[in-house]
């Protein structure tokens, strides 16, 4: 059989899982702190006998794009929106620390701190711990949680800790099963004391939409060629037949 | 199948139950003490068909691998406690807080029910109760039939003047009750909020101490949906809805493709 059916084969099989990517993307255009995949193909050659012509595609997941999303304000104390490059750290199911944007907080019975998911926010010394009841919660912009203890004067003002943050190199991270960042090589990030938070405020999904609907559009004119191709094959066989059959 | 399809679904199915809490902030926008709720959507686990750092020949790596995203889900619908604004009505029975804090109201099953809604009214035997369905403020106060007005101070004490007496006679206290999560409240309709065990324990205190907010006589909070942005979220959703659905034609149009041609 051609070789060509199998390169055109490949080439199609590719260009649906991209147009998963795609379809990712786009289901989470507003999940909040969400990152938009980028999807990539690589060649891949295969050596054997004949000219070097099989060259099948594989995609990838390379990366993700890190722009920022649009902050939207919501006045509620407990959201975060993390401005310019960063992460806050959580503490993911597996124990380890995992990196997030996404900035729904909420308190559980016993004052932890944790994600909409349920993961811990780590603070500099271990998970943050509120001490309850409290009136006022605050985050300032370094990330540190003040609040007013209920039945406290306003003036008081309790530093109960603050939200670890960390800007890595985005080479240097990748996104784990569960849709949060980790560092390629497990260690725990250094906190960095730069990156800046703004309270009251979260950070909508930064996927482009006109991109990934080009991007798709694109992708189904492929896909379509990459038919064209198979089709060809399937001709060029059928007319080799019929002329052996002329014989 | 195509798991693009699968993928598109989910965010077809989150944005339909984002219109859903969109559509209920609005038809509750002129509820007294009504809370808008947002849903809070999630990316889905990423299924790996690639890992990265396999191997593609004998020393060499595949650099980054190839995890397919299962789509998007709504997590939670979050009440977004945040205080509404003030109007005046200048009804004796109209209560509003002024900051943290529920009126407890007690249900038909004997079990206590939270609210914001300080439209009092009395029942026939001058006990002080919500205007729907009828339950009971806690504690019960009783407002004696002959009472010619009623005063609701700041910190929830109840008096009533009569008739040839001078001074007016306490009757009760309207204390209010908090959590320490009002987030983890469950809302029951009928402008009524339940306990449960991410909300914390009911707290009890006297309004304007510890605090707990102010009760504000003869004025009401109005609920804290703000039109203008539930709209543009509409718009929003909506626009993804049809961008989501736009990917399941095009997966559809590209395997009638393949069946046509192939």
């Amino acid at each position: 059989m051609d070789k060509l059916l199998y390169i055109a084969m490949s080439g199609a099989k590719q260009n649906m899982q991209a147009l998963a990517i795609n379809a990712n993307n786009l289901a989470n255009a507003k999940t909040t702190g969400f990152k938009a995949d980028l999807a990539q193909a690589r060649s891949m050659q295969v050596y054997g006998e004949g000219l070097p012509s099989r060259v099948f595609s594989m995609t990838e997941r390379a990366s993700q794009n890190f722009d920022s999303g649009a902050i939207l304000h919501s006045g509620r104390s407990l959201d975060i929106a993390i401005e310019g490059e960063g992460f806050f750290a959580v503490q993911a199911e597996d124990g380890q620390e995992a990196y997030t944007r996404g900035g729904h907080l909420r308190l559980t019975e016993t004052g932890l701190l944790e994600t909409n998911d349920g993961e811990l926010v780590i603070g500099e010394d271990g998970p943050i711990v509120l001490p309850l009841p409290v009136n006022n919660i605050q985050i300032a912009r370094d990330g540190t949680i003040m609040v007013q203890p209920a039945g406290a004067p306003v003036t008081v003002q309790e530093e109960v800790g603050r939200i670890k943050m960390v800007n890595p190199n985005i080479r240097l991270i990748e996104k784990g099963n569960d849709g949060l960042f980790r560092a390629k090589d497990g260690e725990q990030l250094i906190a960095d004391i730069n990156v800046k938070v703004l309270g009251g405020a979260l950070e909508s999904s930064n996927v482009n939409p006109i991109h990934e609907m080009t991007q798709m559009i694109a992708l189904q004119r492929q896909f379509e060629m990459q038919l064209k191709m198979m089709k060809t094959a399937e001709e060029v066989d059928t007319s080799a037949s019929s002329l052996l059959r002329a014989f | 199948m195509n798991p693009a399809l699968w993928i598109s679904k989910t965010g077809l199915d989150a944005q339909t139950k984002q219109i859903s809490v969109i559509s209920n902030n609005l038809a509750n926008a002129s509820n007294i003490g009504f809370k808008k709720s947002r849903a809070v959507f999630e990316d889905l686990l990423y299924q790996t068909v690639n890992q990265p750092g396999g191997r593609t020949a004998q020393d060499t790596e595949a650099p980054s691998g190839l995890m397919l995203g299962a789509g998007t889900k709504v997590v939670a619908t979050q009440k977004i406690h945040t205080q509404g604004d003030m109007i005046t009505s200048d009804n004796a029975l109209d209560l509003m807080i002024q900051g943290d804090g529920f009126f407890e109201i007690l249900m038909p099953d004997g079990s206590s029910g939270y609210s914001r809604n300080g439209q009092f009214t009395l029942d026939d035997e001058g006990n002080i109760v919500t205007p729907g369905s009828g339950y009971m403020l806690q504690p019960q106060i009783t407002v004696p039939v002959d009472a010619l007005s009623i005063i609701i101070s700041q910190d929830g004490e109840v008096s009533v003047t009569m008739q040839g007496e001078a001074e007016p006679a306490v009757v009760g206290q309207i204390n209010l009750i908090n959590f320490v999560n009002p987030t983890g409240l469950q809302p029951v309709g009928q402008n009524l909020y339940v306990e449960t065990a991410v909300s914390g324990e009911p707290q009890e205190g006297v309004p304007g101490l510890e605090g707990f907010g102010m009760l504000v006589q003869g004025a009401l909070e109005t609920s804290n949906v703000n039109t203008t942005e539930e709209l543009v979220n509409l718009i929003e959703s909506q626009r993804v809805y049809e961008m989501n659905s736009k990917v399941i034609s095009a997966v559809d149009e590209m395997l009638s493709y393949i069946n046509q041609q192939l």
